[in-house]
């Protein structure tokens, strides 16, 4: 099985939701957002740094017009096929895991 | 206008980051992220806040980066060697850095005044650096400041006065529509100061200062807004909408930082004004353009034929395009104004010289920073050499230590590095205490308003400070280290084991040493008293220089009525009619006015002596507009002629006032009076009377051609000035005197007065400002020179205890002993005073540009610093001479 920590799951989620906007500060916004996850900016960078040398994601500078950025280029993220089966492996070993689990969880709840 | 961000991130944090991420290909990406966020930050809390943040950011991330890539590469390669050896140099570290700090916690005492000493000279250094930083170090706070440049109207032989450097509204527009280096060009009216505005509505109506800024100047300096807008090119024109944008400080103290002001509508001068803005925190106009003074808002002041016509009125501003040098936009400049005078001959005014805006700004003030960083570089040295010293007097006491250390097989080296870090400990130690001392300076000068110093209000402790406090201290760590563990370890660790003796650095060559370094310290103190000396001379001859009138016992106004008059004759008519009415005050003795009193604004102009050829060699006037009794209630003495009176209005021939040497140089030793001056509104004003000299630019600087006109003939001035002399306190005759006043009109604003005193005050602030810090770091440099001193010599006394007890014991008198130690105290002393005295000629010529009325070798103030050196000296010598004469000779031969 494919050695996945949460967070970098959270993250390839992450970019494969933003359609046309993959860049690193989106999928930090939104796992603040939506997941509740408050990351550092340092702690993004190393998660993307290791999803690459581990070959699920890949990045190219994309040159940027928005004039806040003072000329600097984005990172445009992609998800890698590798990247890919990563997470659906993980999805159905959860899948598995939480059809066990949810009648328990529901009940405590 | 080029570029639509206005904030730029701090440089050096971007430096950081580039270093840190330097083998990261996506570091790009990464200073975008952090620029884009900057930006953000910055509209919604100020650029000072967003700096903060990027530097904690660029830190954070650099440190972070280093740690993980320090611990993957150990995680990776574990067996490599080149990490083995990485590991154990950074177990030996870890030793070393114990071991010092047992070392501190061993001695207490020592590790705390040595702290103490170090506090002083960091504290010293960082505060100086904090005060220095805003006007030179740092860019100014605008947009691309290297860009902007100060267009001044060449000066005019006289050079000193305002009208002198600023140029007609014509000039701006002409230069707007012809010149290309430019990116844009814009300007302020410098004599704002002369329209007071009346805030009226709750309360007691209040006087507001408003600087006339045409539509396009915060645009042109890259200035946004805090909240609200800018100015409207329709908001600019003559009669177009009233609209004001508040200062920060403005905006904070009348309306509670509250930003729901923008839109709503303030009655000044019984007109509807609608805010449409608030300027950000770090843009107090005020502060970089005219220090001291106080600006409440800005209003537009439209570049038009109706402003043009008041002559010189404004100060211009340029923006250069990236490409454009300031010598070429000064030969376009030339040529445009060649151009123009060709078109239009009888054109006047038409002049422009270009420079850099900072370098206009802090000019003036970079000789006295000079000399304030290079006083706390002398303090900082001082420190060095005290610690220094300090360390080779323990050195004996710690000399068995090293000698076991060294005998289980510590090297020099190791025992060296071992020294450095405790002494770096204890430099951090003091680098904390020192932000204490910085911190407490700073507050001090940042609150201050007394003092004429450009941008002081953005003076603070920020991380920068910090950083350099930090690093100061490292450094002094390590150079009052290199001494001491050069000498570490010396000799053979078996001799010092076996000897119960001191050691070997207790030797001759030891004391030599430590004498030599008391006798730099002193040298150096020296320096800085002298310097201090130099400046409290001039300081004492400013305030001794005659001024032309007594400011004691005076109470000012700026008196603006708000009734309605029909012409300025009848407005003038209203205020002598005050003048009358105050004057029957019992208490009050006289009562004068003029348009603008001594040591504050100023004007000039032109004018032609009737019956001469025209001359070059005249430089304008500075023109008073005073009212009969003014002479008389600023004690201005009549030298010759007569007074002006009532009888000089209106109708009556037009008649002047001249000041002495004006007169001289007019007249050229003919007799002044009955002379006549050709003036602008083409008048012929005969010379009546010669009164004295009066200072009016500031006491440094020549009176120049004073005329002082009688205001019912030349009502030509926007405001006046009431000079009022009284027996009265001061808080009595203010209440009088706006009781009268507001008896005659319930209107006019009354609480803000001035005395003369506080305004001559205000004129010396730079120079007493810079003679305090100095004269701080003077009394600093002679205590710690006393306690060298002192150090050197109680130790060289107890060390020669025996022989001091033999020759007691051979019969030697208190006073021989007395004499011989005092005879060492003050050789030490004396050649330490000869040195620094050769050092001070030579920085005494660096000094120059700040003395006034005193020589830079000036010989009273080099006897009598190196007199109190000595005396001081002698002082600190007399204790360890006391404990010679103690010393008896049995006991000190069986202790040797």
């Amino acid at each position: 099985m494919t050695r996945l920590g949460q967070l970098e799951f959270l993250v390839l989620l992450s970019v494969l939701r933003q359609d046309e906007e993959p860049y690193a500060s989106r999928v930090r916004q939104d796992l603040q957002e939506n997941a509740g996850r408050t990351l550092t900016r340092g702690a993004l960078y190393r998660t993307l740094d290791r999803l690459t040398e581990k070959g699920y994601l890949s990045w190219e500078l994309e040159p940027s017009q928005v004039p806040e950025r003072g000329g600097h280029p984005m990172r445009r993220l992609f998800l890698t096929e590798n990247g890919r089966e990563a997470v659906r492996e993980t999805r159905d070993v959860l899948d598995v895991f939480l059809e066990g689990a949810t009648p328990l969880l529901d009940d405590l709840g | 206008m080029r570029g639509e961000v206005p904030y730029t991130p701090p440089r050096l944090a971007v430096a950081l980051l580039k270093w840190a991420f330097a083998k990261d290909p996506a570091l790009p990406a990464i200073l975008g992220d952090l620029h884009e966020d900057f930006v953000h930050r910055s509209y919604r809390h100020g650029a000072p806040t967003a700096r903060r943040w990027f530097w904690r950011e660029a830190v954070g991330l650099s440190a972070g980066r280093w740690i993980y890539f320090t611990r993957r590469t150990r995680e990776r390669f574990p067996d490599r060697r080149k990490n083995m050896n990485a590991s154990a140099r950074f177990q030996s570290f870890l030793q070393d850095a114990s071991y010092a700090l047992r070392s501190i916690r061993r001695s207490p005492g020592f590790s705390l005044f040595t702290a103490l000493v170090v506090a002083l000279g960091v504290g010293a250094a960082t505060a100086v650096f904090s005060v220095v930083k805003p006007l030179i170090l740092a860019p100014l706070p605008f947009q691309e400041p290297q860009e902007l440049v100060w267009i001044a109207n060449v000066p005019s032989a006289g050079g000193t006065s305002l009208s002198g450097v600023t140029s007609r509204s014509s000039n701006l527009r002409d230069f707007r529509e012809r010149a290309t280096s430019f990116d844009g060009l814009t300007g302020y009216n410098a004599f704002f100061d002369q329209d007071a505005f009346i805030l009226s509505g709750d309360g007691e109506p209040e006087r507001l200062v408003g600087a006339g800024v045409a539509d396009d100047f915060l645009d042109v300096l890259g200035v946004q807004p805090l909240h609200g807008r800018d100015f409207t090119e329709e908001e600019g024109l003559w009669g177009g909408p009233p609209v004001i944008i508040l200062t920060h400080g403005f905006w904070r103290s009348h309306y509670d930082a509250d930003p729901g002001i923008v839109g709503q509508t303030l009655t000044i001068d019984d007109r509807a004004r609608e805010v449409v803005g608030v300027l950000p925190p770090e843009f107090g106009f005020a502060s970089f353009f005219t220090p001291g003074q106080q600006v409440d808002f800005l209003l537009p002041f439209p570049i038009s034929d109706e402003t043009d016509r008041s002559g010189n009125t404004l100060v211009m501003i340029g923006r250069l395009k990236p490409d454009a040098s300031p010598e070429r936009a000064q030969a376009e400049l030339d040529a445009i104004i060649a151009g123009l005078q060709e078109e239009q001959p009888d054109r006047w005014g038409l002049a422009a010289r270009i420079t850099p805006l900072q370098e206009k700004l802090a000019g003036p003030f970079k000789p006295a920073f000079l000399l304030l960083a290079a006083a706390a570089g002398t303090l900082l040295l001082i420190v060095c050499v005290n610690v220094s010293n300090l360390l080779l007097a323990r050195a004996p006491g710690r000399a068995r230590e090293v000698a076991v250390r060294k005998a289980f097989g510590a090297s020099r080296t190791r025992l060296a590095r071992q020294l450095v870090m405790e002494m770096t400990g204890v430099a951090l130690v003091g680098a904390l205490l020192g932000g204490g001392v910085a911190w407490g300076v700073i507050r001090l000068v940042a609150n201050t308003t007394a003092v004429k110093v450009p941008l002081l209000d953005q003076v603070g402790m920020d991380l920068s400070a910090f950083l350099f406090g930090t690093l100061t201290a490292l450094l002094t760590g390590f150079l009052v280290s290199i001494i001491p563990a050069l000498h570490v370890g010396e000799g053979t660790e078996a001799a010092v084991l076996r000897s119960e003796s001191r050691g070997s650095t207790g030797g001759r060559g030891g004391r030599r040493l430590r004498e030599g370094l008391v006798v730099a310290e002193v040298a150096l103190a020296c320096v800085l008293l002298v310097m201090g000396g130099l400046l409290a001379r001039s300081f004492r001859a400013v305030l001794d220089v005659n001024l032309g009138f007594t400011p004691g016992n005076t109470v000012a106004w700026q008196v603006r009525p708000t009734l309605d008059f029909e012409n300025r004759q009848e407005l003038g008519m209203f205020i002598l009619g005050a003048v009358d009415r105050i004057e029957q005050i019992p208490g009050i003795d006289a009562v004068g006015l003029i348009d603008a009193l001594p040591l504050g604004r100023n004007r000039s102009w032109g004018f032609r002596v009737v019956g001469q050829p025209d001359r070059d060699d005249l430089p304008s006037l500075f023109p008073h507009l005073v009212s009969p009794g003014y002479l008389e209630a600023m004690q201005i003495h009549l030298i010759e002629g007569r007074q002006l009176t009532r009888d000089d209005q209106g109708e009556a021939p037009p008649v002047v006032l001249m000041n002495e040497s004006g007169a001289r140089r007019v007249f050229q030793g003919e007799a002044p009076l009955g002379g006549r001056l050709l003036l602008w509104d083409g008048r012929e004003y005969e010379v009546v009377g010669i009164v004295e000299d009066v200072k009016h630019l500031s006491p440094e600087i020549d009176s120049g051609i004073q005329v002082y006109f009688p205001y019912l003939q030349m009502p030509n001035a926007s405001s006046l000035d009431m000079v009022v002399r009284s027996r009265l306190p001061t808080d009595q005759a203010v209440a009088v005197v706006s009781e009268a006043l507001r008896e005659l009109d319930p209107g006019m604003p009354t609480r803000e007065f001035f005395t003369l005193d506080a305004k001559v005050d205000q004129s010396v602030s730079a120079r007493r400002f810079t003679l305090w810090i100095l004269s701080g770091y003077g009394a600093a440099a002679l205590l710690l020179a006393a306690l060298g001193i002192y150090g050197v010599l109680a130790q060289s006394v107890a060390e020669r205890a025996p022989e001091i007890g033999i020759r007691r014991a051979l019969g030697a008198s208190s006073s021989d002993v007395v004499g011989s130690v005092m005879g060492r105290t003050l050789l030490l002393a004396g050649f330490g005073v000869l040195s620094g005295g050769l050092a001070s000629l030579w920085a005494g010529t660096l000094l120059a540009s700040l003395l006034f009325g005193v020589g830079a070798t000036d010989p009273l103030t080099y006897v009598g610093m190196g007199g109190i050196l000595l005396a001081v000296a002698a002082l600190a010598g007399f204790i360890p001479a006391v404990r010679a004469v103690r010393v008896r000779g049995a006991s000190a031969l069986q202790s040797g």
